[in-house]
């Protein structure tokens, strides 16, 4: 059992830097396929957090948890956005309002601005300070993604980091939410992506493509 | 012992880098599905070069001729700052990683001014680019060696390996992560590899590193070649020293010594098969999207340093 | 001894001028009078070196003659800035015999000799004075020999709106040192800077704040930091060659001693706000002064805009050294002061190199704009090599006395991470990655400066046939790039009296070990370096001399190289943001854009401090002034009014009061 002690502690340690890698990369990316498989990698981090925490607290709860968030987020939701990636047959990159260097400096400055604004917390929450600014770096990075990219996958894309971004402040301030409110969460969201992806054909076969940006000229 | 040790370990760096070239350019053979010339193909090369004729153009000074061979002093120079098999190297404590970076500066200069010696207007354009790559490469790698200098409270490249073979491997900090990052980015612009300069182009107008020297022909460009090589093995000697250097010996007996060098070959050669996968598979990119690739590397390295005085 | 040799240095200043104006008609007599100035400098130059090695202070006091109290002295730092004075003033002059011989004659050339010795002795006046008057003496008195050896060459057109707009914004700065030096008058009345320096210690913190502010704006105007370095590049180019040397490398580093004694001598450790202002105003100047100087091929514009740039880095030195003052590290605030006046006086010896060069190649060539250069080199040699070495000095490459202060400076940044304060650990390392970016961009822009003007084909006939200046010229020039790589070599025997000189101003701090590294490990490399380059030039084979190959090109010429523009389009397109340049293409005939006769492109750039900051305030002035001209009516009963009114109001002022 030392080696699983070991492996906890260490995914613990090791977890904050993990994400922000990741949402630097998800800001410097071009293509679609690449967010998708940053979104799983960030997924899998967060279950290996889950995982440790389930073994440190010994909580079964938690170890369907893990596996919920390893079915649902890291293959379930990946799954179905490669296949509406393929069947879309649109170019596959990221239409984005910024550079990749300017998404990157923004992506830094929100990490930057997420440290700043979880200090005071910190001491009257007792939690480790990385965990609570990586929580609010992914939210502010979901966010900054379904404003500054144009397609519609991408803002599905921003909506699902941002769920991740809230899941893990829950993580880190709760050590988890009650299981059937888990439960019902995972099934909003994959209700929501489903339909968003149903939603992405009807647009695109009614307009004749996805950029968000064009349908401004819906107004009157 | 040290100091023989110490001269062996750059010239190791020196007399192995065309032989590192020769493994990168086999293994994106065999990835690409080709037969691939030998690993020692540089080193005939090289032996050609330098038994032919220096051909110098009318207009050109004698700076033409000189700066390859300052070129290749100052790469070799830079080479007897980091340490390969043990903790230390030649220029000990004194060897900043600030003087490193501008060696290798110093060298790039002579070759620019070389390059407009020339005479024609490949040399001009090879210059102008190079120049832009550089300009924006230097702000990054300074920043993302600080970083780690700042953690390990030395200015030294020694002095910093040493403080990282007492870290633990699995102590993955963040600065650490976004300083790998960004200098992986850096070196790939230095030493003008894919995605930002193709080493192997026989476009000139895609050229950067290689219409600096469209004008060099014999020995004066085996020395460019081969101090090209010297700086890519220098830099990824440095990346390995600084990020991942456990494995180096810790006293001077011939196993730990022969440990260290096959664990050094072993980590270079998954660099090299990493270079290699990477040139295979990634387009490179349009001049002017480099700004912005090495605006992405200036941001990690701002981020890296700004982290040193957060996490602490 | 020290003492008449000091008055004797003095008076020669005073006296030379004198004997150019009385006896310069003939040669002889002027070749004497220029040799007596050349020993007259080196004296004063051994005096400050005197002063400078040994910590000899030397003393004149003039309050006798004065109508104020008028002394001059020489400490340790007044001795660090008269060397510098005195050694770049050596071998400008040594130029100048031979450069003024040859472009100017008659009274003309007498009136240029007679204002260099007086303009040299105004900028000793500034660095030796030890109270207010004699430094202000010597300050206005800097301005208006400047301006008089810049309207030596004329004054038509754009030259007299240069030399006002100089003029002007000289006595604006000059103005705000002023009101700094009068603030001082309610603690100290004589204005000596010895009662200064106890008055300002218990100066009310609000006080401190103003002479510090005041201090910065009038001697930033004097350096040339961003914002206020308009007059700069209109100055600097228009003067003859030796006398931009002086300016650009002497002059301006007048600001930097009064910007020390001010903030460092004078007012002391102060809040952390003061180090981050310098800061400020030091990155903003490297990096758009380095900007502004890629788009040039004007060369002396190119170089006055480096003047700004070198300077930006001289004050983030300096800014860094406020903070670690702040924040009580006096060792790391004595090694950040000795990096910014290190660059003081590096910049001051390559930068003369560099203008004595364009100087060298006015003389050969007619013309200073580099796209009509190139291959000078081969018919140039002794200068093109002393270029090249006064290049690679600015640019900040190792080997050369650029690197040594540059690293300094570095090493001071990444000190700033032992601070306990979390905001000078972050700010400070980051302008390390700013001190890289401006290294950077300064590189390419020289790599652009030397490759177009130096090497490749001629551009041009009056290129072609260039050959070499005359003796004087090309030693003044050695003599300072000799200098340049000494430093960069064995730097250790400046950094130490260097560490004793600026002791006393950060607090006692003594200079840590770590400020000698380089001077252990450069001197092997310089070894390995030169060492392994000879051996390979001595032993290899004779090249064979073909034609360029260029891919197989035939009928190359020199219309088909890189022009200076297209060097530097790709940087400038990265940073389109600053140059907001309004670009013209004409195409004629009009429509024939496949086969046209003739393209014509223009590109012209102002600097948006000059569109966004300058125009507003000056019609802001005008309009002010314009509506006070109401007052005027030429009305004889209206001014007896104001008389009348005048009278009244004292009247009850001084009942009420």
């Amino acid at each position: 059992m030392g080696l699983m002690e070991l492996a906890a502690t260490k995914a613990l340690a090791s977890a904050a830097v993990l994400l922000f890698i990741t949402v630097l990369m998800m800001a410097s990316a071009k293509r679609i396929s690449t967010c998708i498989v940053l979104f799983g990698a960030q997924s899998a981090v967060l279950t290996s957090q889950i995982l440790a925490l389930a073994f440190v607290h010994k909580s079964a709860e938690m170890y369907i948890v893990a596996a919920m968030v390893f079915v649902i987020k890291v293959l379930a939701i990946p799954l179905a956005l490669f296949r509406i990636v393929e069947r879309l047959n649109a170019p596959r990159e990221v239409a984005s309002s910024t550079t990749s260097s300017q998404s990157v400096f923004t992506a830094a400055g929100l990490i930057l601005l997420s440290f700043y604004a979880v200090r005071p917390y910190v001491q009257t929450l007792g939690v480790e300070e990385d965990m609570l600014a990586a929580a609010v770096a992914l939210i502010l990075t979901g966010a900054f993604l379904m404003v500054s990219r144009k397609k519609a996958l991408m803002q599905v894309i921003g909506l699902l980091v941002l769920e991740n971004g809230i899941f893990l402040a829950a993580l880190t301030t709760t050590f988890g939410m009650p299981l059937v409110i888990e439960i019902g969460i995972f099934f909003d969201l994959l209700m929501g992506v489903f339909l968003m992806g149903l939603f992405v054909f009807r647009i695109r076969d009614t307009f004749d493509h996805l950029d968000v940006s064009k349908l401004r000229k819906l107004r009157g | 012992m040290t100091p023989a040790l110490n001269i062996l370990q750059a010239a190791l760096l020196v007399l192995m880098a065309p032989l590192l070239r020769g493994v990168i350019a086999r293994l994106k053979a065999r990835i690409q599905n080709r037969q691939g010339a030998s690993i020692f193909r540089p080193y005939s090369d090289l032996w050609k070069l330098f038994r032919k004729q220096d051909l110098v153009p009318d207009t050109a000074s004698a700076l033409f001729r000189i700066a390859p061979v300052i070129l290749f002093a100052t790469t070799v120079v830079a080479a007897a700052f980091v340490p390969v098999l043990h903790g230390g190297a030649l220029a000990g404590t004194t060897g900043d990683f600030i003087l490193l970076v501008y060696l290798l500066a110093l060298g790039r200069f002579f070759v620019l001014l070389g390059a407009m010696d020339g005479g024609s207007a490949f040399g001009g354009m090879g210059a102008s680019r190079e120049a832009l790559v550089s300009t924006l490469a230097e702000a990054p790698l300074l920043l993302g060696l600080a970083a780690v200098a700042i953690l390990s409270r030395s200015s030294s490249v020694q002095g910093i390996v040493q403080w990282t073979l007492n870290q633990d491997f699995f102590q993955l900090s963040a600065v650490h992560a976004l300083a790998f990052t960004a200098l992986t980015l850096v070196a790939i612009a230095e030493t003008g590899r894919i995605p930002v300069d193709n080493p192997t182009t026989h476009l000139e107008l895609t050229m950067i590193h290689e219409a600096m020297v469209l004008e060099y022909s014999g020995p004066s460009l085996a020395w460019i070649e081969w101090a090209s090589a010297v700086k890519l093995n220098v830099i990824l000697a440095l990346l390995i020293a600084l990020f991942v250097p456990w494995g180096m010996a810790a006293e001077f007996t011939p196993a730990a010594l022969a440990t260290a060098l096959a664990v050094y070959v072993l980590k270079a050669l998954l660099l090299a098969g990493a270079i290699a996968i990477v040139e295979s598979s990634v387009a490179k990119l349009r001049m002017y999207m480099v700004p912005d690739f090495l605006g992405v590397a200036s941001a990690l390295a701002i981020l890296a340093v700004v982290f040193t005085a957060l996490m602490r | 001894m020290i003492h008449t040799a000091f008055i004797s240095f003095l008076a020669s200043l005073l006296f030379i001028p004198a004997m150019f104006l009385l006896f310069g008609r003939s040669k002889t007599a002027r070749i004497a009078t220029c040799g007596l100035l050349l020993i007259f400098m080196a004296l004063g130059a051994v005096l400050a070196g005197a002063g400078f090695w040994g910590g000899a202070g030397v003393g004149v006091d003039l309050s006798g003659v004065a109508p104020l109290p008028f002394v001059l002295a020489v400490d340790r730092l007044s001795a660090f800035f008269l060397l510098l004075i005195c050694s770049v003033s050596v071998p400008v002059v040594l130029f100048s015999t031979s450069y003024v011989e040859r472009h100017y004659e008659g009274m003309r050339r007498q009136v240029l000799w007679a204002l260099l010795p007086l303009f040299i002795g105004s900028m000793v006046v500034v660095v030796t004075a030890s109270t207010a008057f004699a430094f202000l003496f010597g300050w206005e008195l800097m301005t208006l020999f400047s301006a008089g050896l810049i309207l030596i060459d004329g004054d038509e057109g754009e030259r007299r709106h240069s030399v006002f707009i100089y003029l002007l914004m000289m006595h604006a700065g000059a103005a705000a040192v002023v009101a700094a030096f009068f603030l001082f008058l309610g603690s100290a009345p004589g204005l000596d800077f010895a009662t200064m320096r106890t008055a300002a210690a218990t100066m009310p913190a609000g006080l401190r704040t103003a002479i510090f502010l005041l201090s910065f704006v009038g001697f930033g105007t004097k350096a040339g930091i961003i914002p206020l370095h308009l007059w700069l590049p209109r100055a600097h180019p228009i003067a003859p060659s030796p006398v931009s040397a002086l300016m650009s490398g002497v002059m301006l580093k007048t600001a930097i001693y009064g910007v020390v004694r001010f903030t460092f001598d004078f007012l002391g450790a102060g809040p952390s706000w003061w180090g981050y202002l310098f800061l400020a105003a030091g990155a903003l100047s490297g990096v758009l002064g380095v900007l502004y100087a890629i788009n040039e091929h004007d060369l002396k514009r190119l170089l006055a805009y480096h003047s700004v740039e070198n300077i930006g880095i001289i004050y983030l030195g300096l800014g860094a050294s406020l903070v670690f003052l702040t924040h009580g590290a006096a060792g790391w605030a004595a090694l950040a002061l000795v990096a910014g006046l290190l660059h003081t006086i590096n910049h001051a010896i390559f930068k003369s190199a560099l203008f004595l060069g364009a100087g060298a190649i006015s003389d050969a060539t007619h013309t200073i704009d580099i796209e009509e250069l190139g291959g000078l080199l081969k018919r140039m040699p002794v200068t093109g090599t002393a270029f090249l070495v006064a290049c690679c000095s600015i640019v900040g490459l190792p080997l050369f006395n650029g690197f040594i202060s540059e690293w300094l400076t570095f090493r001071s940044f990444l000190a700033g991470s032992t601070l306990g304060n979390v905001q000078a650990a972050i700010v400070l390392p980051l302008m390390a990655g700013v001190l890289a970016l401006i290294g950077g961009l300064a590189a390419a822009c020289f790599a652009k400066v030397y490759g177009v003007a130096f090497l490749g084909r001629p551009r041009s006939s009056e290129a072609e046939h260039a050959h070499e200046v005359p003796l004087p010229m090309t030693a003044a020039m050695v003599l300072l790039t000799m200098a340049c790589v000494a430093i960069g070599i064995a730097p250790g025997f400046v950094l130490r009296p260097l560490g004793a000189a600026v002791q006393g101003l950060v607090g006692g701090g003594i200079l840590p070990d770590a400020a000698f590294s380089m001077a252990r490990v450069i001197p092997w490399v310089a070894i390995a370096v030169i060492g392994f380059v000879a051996l390979v030039v001595a032993l290899r084979r004779a090249a064979r001399s073909t034609v360029t190959w260029a891919c197989g090109l035939p009928g190359l010429n020199s219309r088909m190289q890189y022009t200076s523009t297209a060097f530097s389009k790709p940087l400038r397109r990265v940073f389109a943001r600053v140059y907001r340049a309004e670009r013209t293409i004409e195409v004629s005939p009009a429509g024939a854009s496949y086969f046209p006769a003739a393209i014509s492109y223009r590109s012209v750039r102002t600097t948006s401090f000059e569109r966004s900051l300058y125009r507003p305030a000056v019609d802001a002035i005008v309009s002010a002034s314009y509506s006070l001209r109401r007052l005027q009516t030429g009305n004889i009963q209206v001014y007896l009014l104001y008389i009348f009114v005048a009278l009244v109001a004292l009247l009850v002022f001084v009942r009420f009061a």
